[in-house]
């Protein structure tokens, strides 16, 4: 070994597992027998040795409680507004499940009012569809055509999009809830909410109302 | 840098996160003396290390996640936060940059302040020598060398440039290993090994000086007489 390979390992001499710590002996060799690694060899024990003595003097050192009592407190703090943020988050996913929920039971009541599900199973007709052989819609309750019971115009419906159907649309008799009315645009509130209505419907090819007219039940028309 | 995580510590961020108040002061008692360490050793003031101990373990509160164990081992993270930390304060104020060669309460021996410094200077015999530059022999000597040696070494460490004095308070002080500091200063084996022997060499370099200015100073009272 040479002073310079003996300069480049010589801080790692006491380092386990280092290039240094594996070459010592032949280090130590080298170093009795030149003065100057020998004075490099005890100057860095000597650091060492000072290194482990500063070590020690600190190896009790912490920080004082105090420090560990603000974290502490941080640390509830940060609990709390957890617990917080999961009871928001919480509210919140009930809510917009609620929203949801009452969304799409409007939308269902809405499609089931205008007309809509025709695979819906209807209940069975006590009587059939009567006039222009047209197929029923399917959503009310189907009853007999009576000439007698028009008594007033058809009222076209707000979503109607078929003016032909007014003229060549079948024209089914139905009876439905009071509140059905409302999706076919009618002032349900100022009539009885309870209950059943006769109405008659025209129907286009695809099944759609167009237009809708009160029956009344002694057969004049109320509207 | 191949450090394995504790699996232990995962556990115990994992509680962290769900606001286990127990997780967290275990983490802290195991974890942060040898923060605070680090952190007086390199600013070389109490109430900068008390801070930065603090600010460590406040990040850890806050967002424990940040911890990525396929990175390294938690004492690696929290060393490197440490870190980030007094270079954040260095930047802010200067003043307390060590190497400024401002006073300095930890690297400059200090006095006793209910902390465990040892109430010695660190630049040499203080009155208790016997006019030649060399302490009287007395019962309390081998304290009194051992202080000594212990503020010599604490102002030498505490006057290398930052990058080479963190490597020796973690290597040397802190006793990690190349690849532990490696992951602690986010770089590589080889750096930490070459930053190391320089910063001893530095070290062998300013402990010298002064053991040969007091010869020098001893010499000179010698001839005067």
């Amino acid at each position: 070994m040479d002073c310079a390979r003996f300069e480049s390992i010589v801080h790692e001499i006491e380092r386990p597992g280092t290039e240094g710590f594996a070459l010592r002996e032949s280090a130590f060799e080298h170093a009795e027998s030149c003065d100057c690694c020998a004075r490099l060899l005890m100057e860095t024990e000597s650091l060492d040795a000072g290194l482990r003595a500063v070590m020690a003097a600190a190896s009790a050192q912490e920080a004082p409680p105090r420090v560990e009592t603000e974290l502490l407190a941080e640390m509830r703090r940060q609990k709390a507004a957890l617990v917080q943020r999961r009871v928001r988050r919480q509210v919140a996913a009930l809510s917009t499940a609620a929203v949801a929920l009452l969304a799409a039971g409007l939308s269902l009541h809405y499609w089931k009012g205008s007309g809509g599900g025709s695979n819906r199973p209807a209940p069975p007709a006590e009587n059939p569809v009567q006039a222009h052989g047209a197929a029923a819609t399917g959503t009310p309750n189907v009853i007999d055509v009576d000439d007698s019971a028009y008594a007033s115009s058809f009222r076209a419906l707000p979503y109607a999009d078929d003016p032909s159907a007014l003229e060549d649309g079948a024209v089914v008799r139905v009876e439905m809830p009071r509140a059905a009315l409302a999706s076919f645009g009618l002032p349900v509130a100022a009539m009885e909410s309870d209950g059943t209505v006769r109405a008659d419907l025209i129907v286009s090819a695809d099944g759609t109302p167009e237009a809708i007219r009160l029956v009344p039940r002694n057969g004049a028309s109320s509207e | 840098m191949t450090q394995t995580t504790d699996l232990r510590d995962v556990l115990l961020l994992r509680r962290i996160a769900d606001g286990d108040e127990d997780a967290f002061a275990e983490v802290y008692r195991q974890k942060h003396p040898a923060i605070y360490r680090f952190a007086l050793h390199m600013a070389g003031n109490t109430a900068v290390a008390e801070d930065v101990t603090q600010e460590v373990f406040m990040a850890l509160i806050r967002d424990p996640k940040r911890f990525d164990p396929a990175r390294g081992t938690l004492g690696g993270f929290l060393f490197g936060v440490a870190r980030n930390h007094l270079r954040k304060r260095w930047e802010q104020d200067r003043r307390l940059v060590a190497m400024d060669g401002e006073a300095d309460e930890w690297h400059e021996g200090g006095s006793a302040n209910g902390h465990g410094h040892i109430g010695v200077s660190g630049n040499g015999a203080n009155g208790s020598g016997n006019g030649h530059g060399m302490p009287a022999q007395s019962p309390g000597w081998d304290e009194f060398a051992r202080a000594e040696t212990v503020g010599r070494v604490r102002q030498a460490v505490g006057t290398l440039p930052e990058n080479y004095r963190e490597v020796v308070v973690l290597c040397e002080l802190e006793e990690m290993s190349y690849d532990e500091a490696a992951s602690a200063l986010d770089c590589p084996v080889g750096t930490v090994r070459s930053r190391l022997h320089r910063a001893r060499a530095m070290l062998v370099e300013k402990l010298r000086e002064p053991r040969a200015a007091r010869r020098a100073s001893a010499v000179g009272e010698g001839t005067a007489r």
